[in-house]
């Protein structure tokens, strides 16, 4: 689960890296919020798929 | 529909519906972003050149002051604007200074009736060769200038952080909500402790399990928002490694739980982990903080949420979102115990 949730960490930097400083800098920063909303969303999303998965196993035991 | 089963999931959505708008559609206050000179001398002309942020010069009329530490003041002679966000203003910086010192800091404010007024505090040094302060009074306006206000709701502007303050709701939040389940947890773990009763350790698990991912989110959004304010992923501020350390020590208790293959074993040392890991992470991640220096708001001695750092236009978002946040987590980690007590009633028929 950890190796999972471990990602979460190469999401910042590949933003950073394919956006651009001077994107990321540029409105107010406004695209730093958008990037900690995306952030929050892929780890919830990924906590959901997680729990599909457990979900799944315990149907097919059934 | 079961209302008691679903109201509260719905005031959960409706909140994180508040939450999303009004903190990414406030707009914030008007800002100087920075004044060039940031020097002048006592009897000479200054032309000061005002770059603004969120500001609509070319509407309105605006007027620019610059203020004493003791507000004293002096109004701009003449001012021009060349776009919304920049303005060239120009003044006749009288001979004496309304201060004892040779060099010291005076503030601009712009008021526009417009954006309303904003301030820049102690960014121009003014220097005088010879300190004359009843001249000076005489020079240097006395009474409060009538300033334009603006009563619309807008969040602070703040130079280095721009927008990036509406994080607050979000990555502050992450931290609140995980703290509120590692507690829950706790409570379910004495819980455990105390009546042997297993649906106590699987919640407990669950609220943990939802807790670290919760405080990984919180570690790589504040990594993201320091890079763009602090300039580095990842500082030597004391509130992040002791983050991080609270988040190996949780990591363990997943490792403890995953070594351990005889429940009721593996639920009675997890849950005395769990009451010892809360019990050292609020040390680490509350009071170090504050007894060394943080670049965090409200470490290093100051207690957090002063009138400095937050305002009641950040509060009225900030504090449905830790709500919001926490209502979520609890969402989540109830999943998570259904499933996981399900799967437990099913290998007990299997078996």
């Amino acid at each position: 689960m950890n190796n999972k949730f471990l990602l979460l960490w190469l999401l910042p930097l590949t933003a950073g890296a394919q956006a651009g400083e001077d994107f990321m800098r540029s409105s107010g920063k406004i695209h730093v919020v958008y990037g900690v909303i995306l952030i929050i969303f892929a780890g919830l999303f990924a906590y959901l798929i997680r729990l599909d998965l457990k979900i799944k196993k315990l149907e097919n035991k059934q | 529909m079961n209302w008691k089963y679903w109201c509260w999931k719905l005031v959960t959505i409706v909140i994180f519906i508040y939450v999303f708008s009004a903190g990414l559609l406030i707009p914030l206050k008007p800002g100087i972003e920075e004044i060039l000179p940031s020097r002048g001398r006592a009897g000479e002309k200054l032309g000061l050149q005002i770059k603004a942020y969120n500001t609509s010069f070319t509407k309105g009329s605006i007027e620019v002051f610059i203020k004493s530490r003791d507000s004293f003041w002096i109004k701009t002679k003449d001012l021009n604007i060349a776009d919304d966000r920049t303005l060239s203003a120009n003044f006749n910086v009288p001979n004496f200074l309304p201060d004892a010192s040779s060099l010291s800091q005076y503030s601009i404010i712009v008021s526009s009736s417009y954006d309303g007024a904003f301030v820049i505090p102690g960014k121009l040094i003014l220097s005088q060769d010879s300190v004359n302060l009843t001249e000076a009074q005489r020079l240097w306006s006395g009474v409060d200038p009538q300033f334009a206000s603006l009563s619309k709701m807008k969040f602070p502007y703040r130079n280095i952080l721009y927008e990036t303050i509406r994080n607050t709701f979000f990555h502050v939040s992450l931290w609140f909500a995980m703290f509120a389940l590692l507690g829950a947890s706790v409570y379910h773990s004495y819980k455990y402790l105390s009546t042997n009763h297993l649906d106590h350790d699987m919640k407990a698990y669950a609220q943990v399990r939802t807790a670290i991912l919760f405080g990984l989110l919180g570690l790589a959004t504040g990594s993201l928002w320091a890079r763009f304010t602090w300039g580095s992923w990842w500082t030597n501020d004391v509130k992040l490694n002791m983050a991080a350390l609270s988040m190996l020590i949780y990591a363990a208790y997943l490792i403890l739980r995953a070594g351990i293959s005889e429940i009721d074993r593996k639920a009675r040392i997890s849950a005395a982990f769990n009451v010892f890991a809360l019990i050292a992470i609020v040390p680490l991640i509350f009071i170090l903080p504050r007894l060394t220096d943080s670049l965090h708001p409200g470490n290093g001695g100051n207690p957090a949420f002063g009138s400095e750092d937050m305002d009641n236009s950040l509060r009225k978002v900030f504090y449905p979102a830790v709500t919001g946040f926490i209502m979520l987590g609890f969402w989540l980690s109830g999943l998570l115990y259904r499933a996981e007590k399900l799967h437990l009633r099913i290998e007990d028929r299997l078996t």
